[in-house]
């Protein structure tokens, strides 16, 4: 997609403007800090398009109401906070389980709990690989600035109509408040890249919702067009209704993961910054890859090679390209503003063990002076 | 132009925010980067709070100003001066609200510290508390002379509703000649 298009404008409002752009229809949440102008925004945008925007009664109703929205076959966002995915977490399996697909966009805060409810954090990228119980794929987006608030988003809509599954867009605190400029592809662009999801055209007798190959996702047609299944969290045949028949129950979990494991070239995306000629690796995301770019820009003035890779897809994660830098680099830094939820990922990846962090969970930014400091002492 | 990095602090529920937004939008129109973020505690009124704002003609990738490089502070409430003032390079300028905010001695030497009372010039000059934030911005904007000032003055009517634009137009001239009077006087001592 071309940057063509200047809006001025906060992460949390480009998500809301990105969801109504691809087509979001339906807007179901309760407002939370550091996230609640992504409901403010959408709640005035939606009406004039003739979607609808709900304040539920409490962060369960409002991702029940968004996952009735996507069961139904429109487009369907909520947004929250960690806190809230925590809340949320039951119904998320749901949605997982009976392959719905919707947008949830959590602008993460400092926690666990309640937390600071103000201040920025990244502690929430372990939660959004598995926030609800049970074994499935999570698809996550982390968008590292102004502009992928927007793009991310877009990107998250067409995600979860392709594998029918919901999809997180991670912002953080930094980057929906902060204020500025944001290139983004122009609005016909963005309607032109939606690819609705798969609908069965045949006869209604010969409709398996779920009977389908074993790398791809369900078939869910609106509800309401003459097409009858049946949604249920548990263990389910070809037209959704309740089994324990040991081979279905096998083929279903095992299609969750493969309907995202053999398509993550459609998933994966990543940003190398200065890579090519580095000798030091620093891998972040999120906001605090903005910190580690002018870290890297700093540093390299001063004559010290350092260079990003930012997974922009962190969950299913780069593990090829991760595993590949692992080879190639002797100094690997991972900078999150969390313990370390990352670093396993890379080390699991990397398939070592010597990868330095720097970690930050005071609920205060990193400042590109932290990192230039960690990166001279390796 | 170098980059220009300025800090407005006040407490929760004063409105800072608005003149950082302005300023940035500003800044983008002109061609250029503007950039504010805005750091505040969970409190839902009293909390310090600081509104970052950077402005250059180059990409800007941290959004928040770093502490030794600020150029220009503005507070309206002693908790968040004091919180906030070593963030100001030294030699930088510092506007003060003086009913509300007291520098120390050492403060008056290191920095250079203008009084002007904002909140009064808005609430009995202007006759609306709100517009300290627009008071706020022609302060900044005439000390630091950051960006054209007519822009600035289109972008900030751009934001604010119609029938408050001949108030916040007064609010901007207020700011501007008690600016313009603060610096012929010099710092206070």
């Amino acid at each position: 997609m071309s940057a063509t298009r200047e809006i001025i404008s906060t992460g949390n409002d480009l998500a809301a403007i990105a969801a109504v752009d691809a087509g979001c229809m339906f807007f179901g949440g309760y407002p939370i800090t550091p996230s609640s102008e992504v409901m403010h925004t959408i709640s005035d945008l939606l009406p004039k398009v003739g979607g609808t925007a709900i304040q539920m009664e409490d962060e369960i109703a409002g991702v029940a109401a968004a996952i009735g929205a996507g069961m139904a076959g429109v487009r369907t966002l909520t947004a929250t906070s960690g806190p809230g995915i925590s809340l949320k977490a039951e119904n998320l399996g749901l949605a997982q389980m009976a392959e719905v697909p919707m947008v949830v966009v959590n602008v993460m805060r400092g926690g666990p709990s309640t937390g600071l409810p103000t201040r920025v954090a990244q502690g929430d990228v372990a939660q959004a690989k598995n926030p609800s119980h049970g074994d499935y794929k999570s698809i996550t987006l982390c968008a590292g600035t102004l502009a992928e608030c927007y793009t991310e988003t877009v990107r998250a809509f067409n995600l979860a109509d392709r594998f029918m599954q919901p999809v997180f867009v991670l912002l953080d605190e930094t980057l929906g408040h902060m204020h500025g400029k944001a290139m983004l592809p122009t609005v016909e662009e963005v309607k032109a890249g939606i690819v609705p999801r798969k609908k069965f055209e045949g006869d209604p007798a010969d409709y398996r919702p779920y009977g389908v190959a074993q790398d791809e996702p369900a078939v869910l047609n609106p509800m309401f067009e003459g097409y009858r299944y049946h949604f249920t969290g548990l263990h389910h045949d070809a037209m959704g209704f309740p089994t324990e028949e040991i081979e279905t129950c096998r083929k279903l979990i095992d299609r969750l993961f493969r309907k995202v494991d053999e398509h993550r070239d459609e998933i994966e995306s990543n940003e190398e910054y200065m890579l090519d000629d580095a000798e030091i690796l620093l891998i972040g995301y999120g906001s605090a890859s903005l910190a580690i770019k002018e870290a890297v820009n700093v540093l390299r003035e001063e004559g010290i090679k350092a260079g990003l890779f930012r997974p922009i897809t962190i969950w299913p994660s780069p593990e090829e390209r991760m595993y590949e830098l692992g080879q190639k680099f002797d100094k690997v830094l991972v900078v999150e503003l969390n313990q370390g939820q990352y670093l396993e990922e890379v080390q699991r990846c990397m398939g070592r063990r010597d990868i330095n962090k720097l970690t930050k969970t005071n609920g205060r930014p990193f400042s590109p002076a932290d990192i230039i400091e960690k990166v001279k002492e390796l | 132009m170098s980059r220009i990095v300025m800090r407005f602090t006040g407490v929760g529920g004063q409105g800072v925010l608005l003149a950082g937004e302005i300023f940035a939008a500003a800044k983008i129109k002109e061609g250029g980067f503007g950039l504010k973020t805005a750091t505040y505690t969970s409190q839902v009124r009293g909390g310090p709070t600081v509104v970052d704002i950077q402005l250059d003609d180059q990409e800007i990738w941290y959004p928040y100003a770093i502490d030794g490089q600020i150029n220009f502070m503005l507070s309206v409430a002693d908790k968040s001066y004091q919180l906030f003032k070593d963030g100001v390079a030294e030699g930088g300028t510092i506007v003060i609200e003086p009913n509300l905010v007291h520098p120390t001695d050492e403060d008056r030497k290191k920095w250079n510290i203008y009084e002007i009372p904002i909140i009064t010039i808005a609430k009995e000059e202007v006759g609306n508390v709100i517009t300290q934030s627009v008071v706020a911005l022609a302060i900044a904007n005439t000390m630091m002379k950051a960006l054209d000032e007519q822009l600035l003055i289109d972008t900030m009517l751009s934001k604010v509703p119609k029938k408050v634009h001949e108030a916040n137009l007064k609010a901007y001239e207020l700011g501007k000649k008690y600016a313009l009077e603060a610096l012929e006087k010099g710092p206070a001592k």
